[in-house]
């Protein structure tokens, strides 16, 4: 089955490895405000004192988050898109199936988050919602597989 | 849809495993396909009714609900 639109199998570990640190990133960055100075860029604001030049306002924007989120993102979608090790027609077609299902259940939990949460927490539930359609496959996909090999255990027999 | 694949591999006596080898699918693929939870492509149907020496309608048959 030709899927070109994967990854070699070996994006499956590198995906697990990046996701854990992104993650630990992502919640202190959430819950704790964590923020590292390194990754803080300086810019002079455009207003500038007119009569002594002097630049009074000093621009400043922390990466923190959007490393945490891009690691996060970029995880994810190595661990969604890696082949498996034997890819063939069925993979291709759970594959497919969980995709589908991914998108449909993100879109109803959306549809729900959007009735229930207002205001200013409706952030986070965008910020959640940026992830949950691969989280959604990851876990229909790998669960689907699972009860197979499972299935395939139970009569070793065959 | 049922098929006999899981008859034809005991009569020519073959493990889930060699089927998947010799027709170059994954095991957990037969193991779909006997348990009625998947469908194969026509190619692999044909290559399986070739290594069985069979038609592919004596190994699937269509069902009432089809």
């Amino acid at each position: 089955m030709k899927t070109s639109l994967l990854l070699p199998a070996k994006y499956k570990t590198i995906g697990l490895i990046l996701f854990i640190p992104s993650l630990i990133l992502g919640i202190l960055v959430r819950f704790w405000d964590v923020s590292f100075d390194f990754l803080t860029l300086r810019f002079p604001s455009a207003n500038k004192d007119a009569n002594t030049g002097h630049v009074d306002f000093e621009g400043l924007i922390n990466l923190t988050d959007e490393l945490a989120i891009t690691g996060l993102i970029l995880s994810l979608l190595f661990i969604a898109f890696a082949r498996e090790k034997h890819e063939d027609e069925f993979i291709h077609h759970t594959r497919l199936e969980s995709w589908q299902w991914a998108v449909v259940l993100n879109y109803v939990l959306l549809l729900i988050a959007i009735w229930l949460v207002h205001g200013m927490e409706f952030i986070d539930v965008m910020m959640y919602n940026m992830l949950t359609v691969l989280i959604i496959f990851i876990i229909r996909f790998n669960y689907v597989l699972y009860k197979n090999k499972v299935s395939i255990s139970s009569n070793p027999a065959q | 849809m049922k098929n006999s694949i899981r008859v034809e591999r005991a009569i020519h006596n073959l493990t889930q495993q060699d089927l998947a080898e010799k027709i170059g699918v994954s095991r957990q693929t037969i193991n779909a396909i006997e348990s009625n939870k998947y469908v194969p492509s026509t190619v692999l149907a044909l290559k399986m009714a070739r290594l069985f020496k069979k038609n592919v309608g004596e190994l699937f048959e269509l069902e009432k609900e089809d």
